[in-house]
């Protein structure tokens, strides 16, 4: 859920960096065919036979790193070939596969909220507890359909040329007098209405609590609805971009993948983030189904990738933390400050609840969208 | 004679029965499993359309999405009479050129479109620099991020579809008839308004309906340009299908949009004869 839209927007980055020449054509290029490559459903040679797993991210650069950084070293380890679809497994292709009994993935990069809906409609094998290891994933982030793979953190940005002083919280974000200009949010409710009840507020560990019942979460969508002649929404990470780059916006919530990218285009001194009051996100490994190459393949794939060294590698490649603890004292000095779950950062973040969200979102949704446009 | 006219009539059926095929399995059978999924998904019953109907936010829209489709026709009306018209009436050689800048933007997707009008309405783009670098203000002007910033790109997008059916029209108009009423001694406005403008009716007629039922199904324009408040219904229908995998709601958005727009056309049935305007033009 929140996450096809972040994984996507994690290709996008990628061609960024390729315009910067950070990535060379010829990897570009291998990625572009590799995206032409994307199988067809119902056609025979597309079904991965029993020594071949297929993965399924987003796109572009992520693709490439994920082959290189998980894919080859598990082919290393166990013989397996691996290769990475880079088509986007969104909940409502995966669900469209497996109700035709054409099943041609194997591992998605995916998210908790996905997961729990397709487990729920019945399209998703559950994890095997048995060989991936709950201890290697930050608590409260494994699920029965699904298990953490990566973090990322909604946080508060600000384009200090156009304030005179810099909000360091959401209620500050809220505060229109003393911080005038136009705000971002997510065109989405998710990591938003955490931010509102901060704003009335809730510490970043009492949130969901404040969210627990209707009328927390009706208090949250009245302080969006109060504050929202003044939103401008953002609905993929390269428009919460440029909404900064064009100076559209003086403060907004983003992701802090973005918020990397834009801290080096903003003019020097003129950007500010802060993982205060963040909102740290995970993406989620889900299997389909009758995946092609079994369940038990597909979950010694996902304890492969549990790996902190693995993980240290995908931040320093992606931008995107480990999921892993043990990780945190293995990122170089220089990333520790962009490295959304870092003990230092998650001591002063909120942590996105799926079960809060797997049993309030869709509702939510329609009364943060009735609070926007009405 | 009768055997010859019926086996005609046989060709003709020969000829557009892969055209008829192929609307059956790719558009009506879809449309038929559309229209059950809005009624078994996720129990059997009329749950979708209950909740469809009880939600503000749906409601408002529906509103949102009839509205701007509205005021892009009433736009596009206006600027596509007076373009057509203007073609029709200038010197034969520029009438290739002038169509050619009518259908240019044909050739761009819409998204390039939508993007350029970012680049042209944002609060450092082009017009409000320029504005303020005329001094005629000194603060930008919010001319993108709601409904105003919308209406201007879905009238520049849906421009050419008004424009077509007006010329078409108007290419079977005699001229003769205008200046007939010129010669009897009508004023120029009278000879328009009372002669010119009443058979481009069926014209204005067309094109309305063309513009407004495809602009009904607009959403990338909105979602790129209206900063989230102008949210179209197609949009919403969207996120019910590919983020919240309600198919159901989805599903019933879509079948009520479909009734809605053919209520629509059957309002306009009701004015005009549309086998008339839409077939027979000219």
């Amino acid at each position: 859920m929140e996450d096809q839209a972040f994984r996507t927007d994690l290709a996008e980055i990628a061609a960024q960096r390729f315009r910067r020449g950070e990535i060379d054509r010829r990897s570009l290029l291998k990625l572009l065919g590799a995206l032409g490559l994307v199988p067809l459903i119902g056609s025979d040679k597309a079904f991965a036979d029993a020594k071949e797993l297929v993965l399924v991210n987003w796109g572009g650069e992520p693709s490439k790193v994920l082959q290189k950084v998980m894919g080859d070293t598990f082919t290393a380890e166990t013989g397996v070939k691996v290769t990475v679809d880079g088509s986007g497994p969104s909940a409502g292709k995966i669900r469209a596969m497996v109700e035709s009994g054409a099943v041609v993935w194997d591992v998605c990069d995916s998210g908790p909220g996905s997961a729990i809906i397709m487990g729920n409609q019945g399209v998703a094998t559950p994890i095997d507890y048995s060989i991936v290891d709950k201890s290697k994933v930050i608590d409260g982030f494994t699920w029965e359909y699904g298990v953490a793979n990566y973090m990322y953190s909604y946080v508060l940005c600000c384009n200090t040329q156009m304030l005179k002083e810099t909000p360091k919280t959401w209620a500050d974000v809220w505060n229109v007098k003393d911080f005038p200009g136009k705000r971002t949010f997510r065109k989405s409710v998710r990591g938003m209405l955490e931010t509102a009840a901060m704003a009335m507020g809730a510490k970043p560990q009492e949130v969901y609590d404040f969210l627990k019942d209707e009328k927390g979460i009706k208090a949250a969508i009245a302080k969006f609805h109060e504050l929202r002649e003044h939103i401008i929404v953002w609905s993929s990470g390269s428009a919460s971009q440029d909404l900064f780059l064009q100076n559209e916006v003086a403060i907004g919530c983003i992701w802090s993948t973005r918020a990397q990218l834009l801290r080096d285009q903003m003019p020097a001194g003129g950007f500010s983030v802060t993982f205060n009051e963040g909102v740290l996100s995970p993406g989620a490994w889900v299997v389909p189904k009758n995946n092609p190459a079994g369940a038990e393949l597909a979950m010694k794939f996902i304890a492969h990738t549990q790996d902190p060294k693995l993980q240290v590698e995908w931040l320093k490649l992606i931008g995107s933390g480990p999921a892993n603890p043990a990780a945190a004292a293995m990122v170089p000095d220089e990333l520790k400050a962009w490295d959304p779950s870092s003990p230092e950062h998650m001591a002063t973040q909120t942590v996105y609840n799926d079960d809060w969200y797997a049993k309030n979102q869709v509702k939510a949704e329609e009364l943060y969208i009735d609070a926007l446009i009405n | 004679m009768a055997a010859r006219a019926f086996a005609d009539r046989h060709r003709y059926w020969l000829l557009i029965l892969p055209a008829l095929a192929a609307m059956l399995i790719f558009y009506v059978w879809p449309l038929i499993q559309i229209f059950a999924i809005s009624f078994t998904e996720p129990t059997t019953g009329f749950g979708n359309y209950v909740e469809l109907l009880s939600s503000r936010a749906i409601r408002t829209s529906f509103v949102i999405t009839f509205r701007v489709a509205a005021l892009t026709t009433v736009g596009c009306l206006l600027l596509g009479y007076v373009v057509a018209y203007a073609i029709y009436n200038t010197r034969a050689r520029y009438v290739g050129l002038m169509l050619m800048l009518v259908l240019l933007p044909f050739w761009l997707s819409v998204l390039v479109r939508s993007f350029a009008w970012i680049v042209l309405l944002g609060r450092g783009g082009v017009v409000n620099d320029a504005l303020i670098g005329l001094g005629l203000i000194d603060r930008p002007l919010a001319l993108m991020h709601n409904e105003f910033g919308v209406l201007i790109a879905m009238v520049h997008v849906m421009l050419p579809y008004a424009v077509l059916p007006l010329m078409a029209n108007m290419k079977g108009i005699d001229p003769s008839y205008v200046a007939a009423a010129r010669g009897l001694g009508a004023s120029e406005l009278t000879a328009f308004r009372q002669v010119y403008l009443p058979q481009t009716l069926p014209g204005i007629f067309s094109a309305a309906l063309l513009v407004f039922v495809i602009s009904l199904g607009f959403y990338i324009t909105p979602a790129l340009l209206g900063g989230g408040r102008v949210l179209m219904i197609s949009e919403y229908i969207t996120y019910q299908i590919q983020e919240f995998l309600k198919w159901g709601l989805g599903t019933a958005l879509s079948v009520a949009l479909l009734v809605a727009t053919a209520a629509v056309i059957l309002a306009a049935a009701r004015f005009v004869n549309l086998r008339k305007t839409l077939l027979e033009r000219g």
